[in-house]
C-alpha cells in the first residue's frame, strides 16, 4: 500500500551547478541508457534527497496504512477473512521494512526516519489519517486505496535505483493479493442483502474524497520536476496517476450498481479524459499538516509501539555491534 | 483525559490527549545491525540476494529473513550475513565484466591456511546478487583472484560479492519443513479470489430484476 500523491517541492539543491559536470553527465548517460543505479555509484544531491524524501514517506504509509486495517483483524466475519486481513497486514509491514532499508542505502538511518515520523518531521499518506468506521470502510481501503497504491507502485518500480526497483517488484507480487482480496470483499457487500449493500456505499461515499486526493494536487512542472522525470526518479505525474485509476476502477465500482458522489463524474469521449469535482485541496493541506480525525491517533499509537518495545531493544542489543549500510 | 478511538484496543492504551512533546532521538543502534539475506527457490537453484533485515544476532536476522522474504513464495532454503562480513568490489556497467576492469593484486606469501569463501555475482544492475560458487583462499584479495579464474568468464558481471563460508548461517536439510506451510494458504493468493462469477450472477439477476 503507498501513499502517493507526493509534492516533489524544490529545494536548494534544484539548480546542478554544483555538481561535478563531468560525473553528471556519466549518470545521466547510464540512466538514459536504461540502466540502473546502485548505492555506491556517483549519484546528485538532488537525486539522493529526492528519492529517500519518496521512499521514506512510501514507507511509512506502509506501516501507518496498517493501523486502520488492522483494527479490523479481530472484528473481520468469520476466520477465513480473519487470516486474511491478518495475512495482508502483515505484507504492509514487511513492505515498510523492505523500503525503510531501501532508503537507507542512501544514507538515512532507519532510527533517524522513525524519529522524524514519529515528529511529524516525515510524511505519510493522507488517506490514513480518516478512520474505518465499518467493515465495508476496511473493504474499501482494502480494494480502492490499495489499487490506487498499485498504479504508484507499477510506475514507480521502473524507476532508476536499483534498491526501490527490487523492492517494488516483490511489494507489486504480494500486493496482488490484496487488490483481489479486496474487490471479494466490496463485491460481497454490494452484491448481498440492502442493509450490506447501503453500508459498503456509505463507506464509498466516505472514502471518495480522499481517494481523489491520493495522488497528490496536478504537478506544478517545473525545470525541477522535469530533471526528477529525466532521473526516472518521478514516473508519472500525479494527474496521470489519477487518470488511470479511474481509467482501471470506476466502471468497475458501476458495473456492481454503486454510485461514485461525484455528480461531474464522466468521461469525455473526445479527450478520453476524466472529469471529476476538483478535490478539496485545502483540506488535503489542512489533513497532511496534522489537522485531520486520525493524525494525532496514527503517531500516538506509533510512538507508544516504539517507546514501550525500547527496553526490549535494549537488552537484546550486543554492545559490540557496529552498524553498516545495508548493501543493496 | 485519555485519546478515545474507533478502535477499543486503541482506548484501553490509555495514551494521553492533545499534543505530545517531540519524541526523542533515537539513539544509534537501536534499530540494530543489518543482516543480508539470500533465498534459495527450490531444490538446485542457486541461493540469490532477497534484501536485508535489522536484527541484534545472527540467529534472529534468520528468524526476521524467513518472515520477511520466504512468508509467501516457495523457498526451500535461506543465508543470513552480516553485512558487516561482507566485502564488495566496485560496480561496473550492464555490458561489462568488473574482474576485467579491477587490478587483483597477488597476495604475498599466503601466510593463513585457506578456508572457503561463498561468492556472489550480479549480472545486471537493478537485479539481484546470485550465488556462484565458493572457493578456498587465505583472504577476501585471494579470493577474488581465485573466483575470477573460477566464475570470471561468464558474460557481464557488474559486481562481487564476498563472504567467509563462516559467516553465512545457512538453513540445514532438516529445517526444510518449516516453509512446508506456504501451499496450504490459499487465502494468500490472488487466484484464490473468484469475483467474476459472482459479478456476473449478479448482473443476471439485476436484469432480471428489472426486466417487466
Amino acid at each position: 500500500m503507498y501513499g502517493g500523491g507526493n509534492v516533489f517541492e524544490a529545494t536548494k539543491f534544484d539548480d546542478l551547478q554544483a555538481e561535478d559536470p563531468v560525473k553528471l553527465a556519466e549518470f545521466e548517460a547510464r540512466i538514459a541508457g536504461g540502466e540502473k543505479i546502485e548505492p555506491t555509484d556517483w549519484m546528485p544531491e538532488l537525486y539522493r534527497k529526492q528519492l529517500i524524501r519518496m521512499i521514506e514517506q512510501h514507507a511509512h504509509s506502509e506501516i501507518i496504512g496498517a493501523l486502520p486495517e488492522g483494527t479490523w483483524i479481530t472484528r473481520a466475519p468469520g476466520f477465513r477473512r480473519k487470516m486474511a486481513q491478518m495475512a495482508k497486514v502483515q505484507d504492509e509491514v514487511g513492505h515498510a521494512q523492505l523500503l525503510y532499508s531501501a532508503a537507507e542505502t542512501l544514507g538515512k538511518s532507519r532510527e533517524q526516519m522513525l524519529t522524524d515520523l514519529i515528529n511529524g518531521k516525515s510524511k505519510y499518506s493522507n488517506v490514513f489519517n480518516y478512520p474505518a468506521f465499518t467493515w465495508a470502510d476496511s473493504n474499501i481501503i482494502s480494494w480502492l486505496i490499495d489499487a490506487g497504491a498499485i498504479v504508484n507502485q507499477m510506475a514507480n518500480a521502473k524507476g532508476s535505483y536499483g534498491p526501490y526497483a527490487r523492492a517494488l517488484e516483490r511489494i507489486c507480487a504480494e500486493e496482488a493479493f490484496h487488490l483481489k482480496y479486496g474487490h471479494d470483499a466490496v463485491v460481497h457487500m454490494a452484491t448481498g442483502t440492502p442493509t450490506q449493500r447501503a453500508m459498503i456505499q456509505a463507506a464509498l461515499n466516505r472514502w471518495w474524497g480522499p481517494i481523489m486526493t491520493f495522488f497528490g494536487p496536478s504537478d506544478k512542472m517545473s525545470t525541477h520536476t522535469e530533471t526528477l522525470m529525466r532521473w526516472k526518479v518521478k514516473m508519472a505525474s500525479n494527474d496521470e496517476c489519477r487518470q488511470q485509476f479511474l481509467d482501471m476502477y470506476v466502471p468497475k465500482i458501476w458495473e456492481l450498481g454503486l454510485t461514485v458522489p461525484d455528480p461531474k463524474l464522466k468521461k469525455n469521449p473526445e479527450t478520453g479524459q476524466w472529469e471529476y469535482t476538483e478535490p478539496d485541496w485545502e483540506e488535503f493541506k489542512r489533513v497532511i499538516n496534522g489537522d485531520g480525525p486520525c493524525n494525532a491517533e496514527r503517531l500516538a499509537v506509533r510512538r507508544t509501539a516504539e517507546e514501550r518495545g525500547a527496553w526490549v531493544r535494549r537488552a537484546l542489543l550486543n554492545p559490540k555491534a557496529q552498524y553498516v549500510r545495508p548493501l543493496a | 483525559m485519555y485519546l478515545q478511538s474507533l478502535d477499543p484496543r486503541v482506548t484501553r492504551l490509555h495514551l494521553p490527549e492533545g499534543d505530545m512533546p517531540p519524541m526523542e532521538a533515537k539513539p544509534a543502534l537501536d534499530q540494530f545491525e543489518t543482516y543480508e539475506a539470500f533465498h534459495q527457490k527450490k531444490e538446485g537453484a542457486a541461493h540469490t540476494y532477497v534484501g536485508p533485515v535489522h536484527a541484534p544476532n545472527e540467529e534472529v536476522a534468520f528468524l526476521f529473513a524467513k518472515e520477511q522474504y520466504s512468508r509467501r513464495f516457495p523457498c526451500v532454503g535461506l543465508w543470513v550475513v552480516r553485512t558487516a562480513h561482507i566485502q564488495v568490489t566496485p560496480y561496473a556497467g550492464d555490458s561489462e565484466n568488473i574482474y576485467d576492469m579491477l587490478r587483483i593484486e597477488a597476495p604475498a606469501e599466503p601466510s593463513a591456511e585457506a578456508v572457503p569463501y561463498e561468492i556472489f555475482h550480479l549480472k545486471k544492475r537493478g537485479k539481484a546478487h546470485t550465488h556462484a560458487g565458493r572457493v578456498l583462499a587465505t583472504s577476501y584479495q585471494e579470493a577474488l583472484q581465485e573466483a575470477r579464474k573460477a566464475f570470471g568468464d561468464k558474460g557481464p558481471i557488474v559486481n562481487v560479492w564476498i563472504v567467509k563460508s563462516k559467516d553465512v548461517l545457512q538453513s540445514a536439510e532438516e529445517d526444510k519443513d518449516m516453509w512446508t506451510t506456504i501451499p496450504e494458504k490459499k487465502y494468500r493468493d490472488a487466484i484464490a479470489y473468484k469475483v467474476m462469477d459472482k459479478i456476473t450472477k449478479f448482473k443476471e439477476e439485476q436484469k432480471n430484476n428489472i426486466a417487466p
